[in-house]
């Protein structure tokens, strides 16, 4: 069983090291990727500069934990999309007929086939979101909390996406309930939770499940709660384990296609 | 020992019917219809250890959807499969260690990286020691002749050297048997040639068991011993190549250039295929005619030139796929 994990981290690893290999094959392209992108967190973040300098607290949060909200919001989206690209196109896999390769290599399917790409301007939402945590106040407890956090926030993100686009086994236009539901996680996750009333909040901490991956975090860096700090990786671990269990009861429905296809 | 046993196996698919136009597609949104495809039908057969098998039948036939459910890709909706004794439904993992595929459709290589470090990443696949994966490249390289290529990225490859490479790929960990879809789908003669010696070598050296599916009939003829053949998800034959040809070839064709003109239009058991005047091409039918009675029809004396052939493999074929639909 450990053997069985190691090999699989090895084949992980492997895989992310050639994606980034290939991204480097044009240097150009891929550091501006990853700066362009820090450049257009900043520019978001001038917003709320310009809002805190009118008012002092926005739905609860200081200028300094909407700092921290951002920091966590980019590096969530950030740790998804560089380690688990995939799973924001499994749609396309699954309907495409793309699973036939990872369903013949004796590895987990799931995880070789969300790992199999990155996106090289999530570098720059991680790099961009541990400045912002830097500059919300540093220690080293929060910071061990931030990384905790924005693991446990892309894998609840990762799971979630996992899950919608695993619809498409049922039904053909799940990648369009999966792109919905990938802009409300990624566009709640920048606002404050005191903002949000009634059913939305509820919402939030249940089908979107930012409240989860974002606000619970900012509230345990600001001030440690270990009931919240265990919900968040209860949570992420059900999620994990839903996104699997759907995953796999759909994967029995697959029917492949004869489409032509190259890994690129 | 039987390698492979499948028996009774049947796969369905739902396809939703459409009407043309923006009127169909709105009918299908309020009322879709919908329509069951066999495309898999109560098939049996079994493969023993070192046979290269011929799996053939026109497009739609069937042929993808088998190997798929052969190799865990595609559950079946009735019937079992036993691959080593594996069951492909239940024991996936297992089994892929012990088979290797190749879609000629489908590439499984990273295009970016050489050949030598797509052959390392499946290594790590199919978890084999780094040492044990580099002398086995090695032997590969020697084998297969991959000098060439075998540092270039797979995106600066030909068609041809992609295949070769796809298929060495999938040799890595030794599997038992090796299901090849269609491996030389457009491909030129040379190459097609290439990938025939190598599957002959790896069936030699390595003892692999080769389940290929093939429209070449070149492939089918020069690699195969066994043919089975599938039509309408249905198994209309399943025999040795050798009795393929002796049971279907009660036809043979004669070709002769003659002196004079014959006429042999009323004659039984002759066709004719061909007549420019002085050059004949007949079709005799054996169980009504001997060879030798036709050609005492031309007159020796009368003939020029003559050529006797079997009827091509690939007449034959298309003659099975036809009177059985």
């Amino acid at each position: 069983m450990l053997m069985e994990v190691k090999n699989q981290i090895k084949v992980n690893y492997l895989s992310f090291k050639y994606c980034i290999m290939r991204e480097m094959l044009n240097k150009a392209t891929f550091i501006s990727n990853v700066l362009f992108m820090i450049l257009n967190n900043s520019f978001m973040i001038v917003q709320w500069i310009v809002l805190y300098s009118l008012k002092d607290n926005v739905g609860g949060y200081t200028f300094k934990q909407v700092l921290l909200l951002w920091a966590l919001a980019s590096g969530v989206y950030g740790v998804a999309h560089l380690f688990f690209k995939k799973s924001f196109h499994l749609s396309e896999v699954i309907n495409n007929g793309k699973l036939d390769a990872y369903i013949v290599q004796p590895k987990n399917i799931l995880l070789s086939v969300i790992t199999s790409d990155i996106e090289v301007s999530a570098i720059g939402d991680v790099l961009f979101s541990i400045i912002v945590f830097c500059v919300s106040g540093f220690t080293i407890k929060r910071f061990i909390l931030f990384i905790i956090f924005i693991i446990t926030g892309g894998l609840i993100l990762t799971s979630v996406t996992v899950i919608l686009n695993s619809l498409s086994f049922w039904f053909n236009n799940a990648d369009m309930i999966a792109d919905v539901g990938d802009s409300l996680m990624t566009s709640f996750s920048t606002y404050p939770d005191g903002i949000f009333k009634g059913l939305t909040k509820v919402l939030l901490f249940t089908l979107i499940p930012v409240g989860i991956s974002n606000y619970i975090p900012v509230k345990v860096i600001t001030e440690f709660n270990i009931n919240l700090f265990v919900i968040n990786i209860v949570v992420c671990i059900f999620l994990i384990l839903l996104s699997n269990i759907i995953f796999y009861s759909g994967l029995k429905r697959y029917s492949s296609t004869n489409l032509m296809s190259a890994r690129i | 020992m039987k390698i492979i046993e499948v028996n009774n196996l049947s796969k369905t698919f739902k396809v939703k019917i459409k009407e043309k136009g923006l009127k169909g597609s709105l009918k299908s949104i309020i009322n879709p219809k919908y329509k069951i495809v066999n495309a898999v039908n109560n098939v049996s057969f079994s493969v023993d250890k070192g046979e290269i098998i011929a799996f053939i039948g026109p497009n739609g036939a069937g042929k993808s959807t088998t190997i798929k459910m052969m190799t865990s890709i595609l559950y079946p909706d009735e019937g079992n499969i036993k691959i080593l004794g594996l069951d492909p439904a239940k024991d996936r993992k297992k089994l892929a260690y012990e088979i290797g595929t190749v879609f000629g459709q489908k590439e499984q290589l990273w295009t970016h990286l050489t050949p030598y470090d797509n052959f390392k990443f499946f290594g790590a696949i199919y978890d084999i020691p780094e040492k044990a994966v580099e002398k086995k490249i090695e032997e590969f390289r020697v084998l297969f002749e991959l000098d060439k290529f075998i540092n270039t990225p797979v995106r600066n490859l030909s068609l041809g050297q992609r295949i070769i490479c796809e298929i060495v790929a999938s040799l890595i960990h030794e599997p038992k048997i090796l299901f090849l879809d269609e491996p030389t789908i457009g491909l030129d003669p040379v190459v097609k040639e290439n990938i025939r010696t190598l599957i002959k070598r790896m069936n030699k050296e390595y003892k692999t068991t080769i389940f290929l599916t093939s429209h070449d009939v070149g492939d089918i003829e020069k690699l195969c011993k066994r043919v089975i053949i599938i039509n309408n998800g249905q198994l209309v034959l399943d025999d040795t190549m050798e009795n393929l040809k002796y049971h279907y070839l009660n036809q043979k064709i004669v070709e002769a250039k003659m002196k004079e003109k014959v006429n042999l239009d009323d004659e039984v058991g002759i066709t004719i295929l061909k007549d420019k005047g002085y050059n004949l091409k007949i079709e005799v039918d054996t169980t009504k005619r001997s060879v030798a009675d036709a050609i005492r029809l031309l007159n020796p004396d009368n003939i020029i030139d003559i050529n006797i052939s079997n009827v091509p493999l690939e007449n034959i074929i298309s003659d099975i796929y036809r009177n059985k639909e």
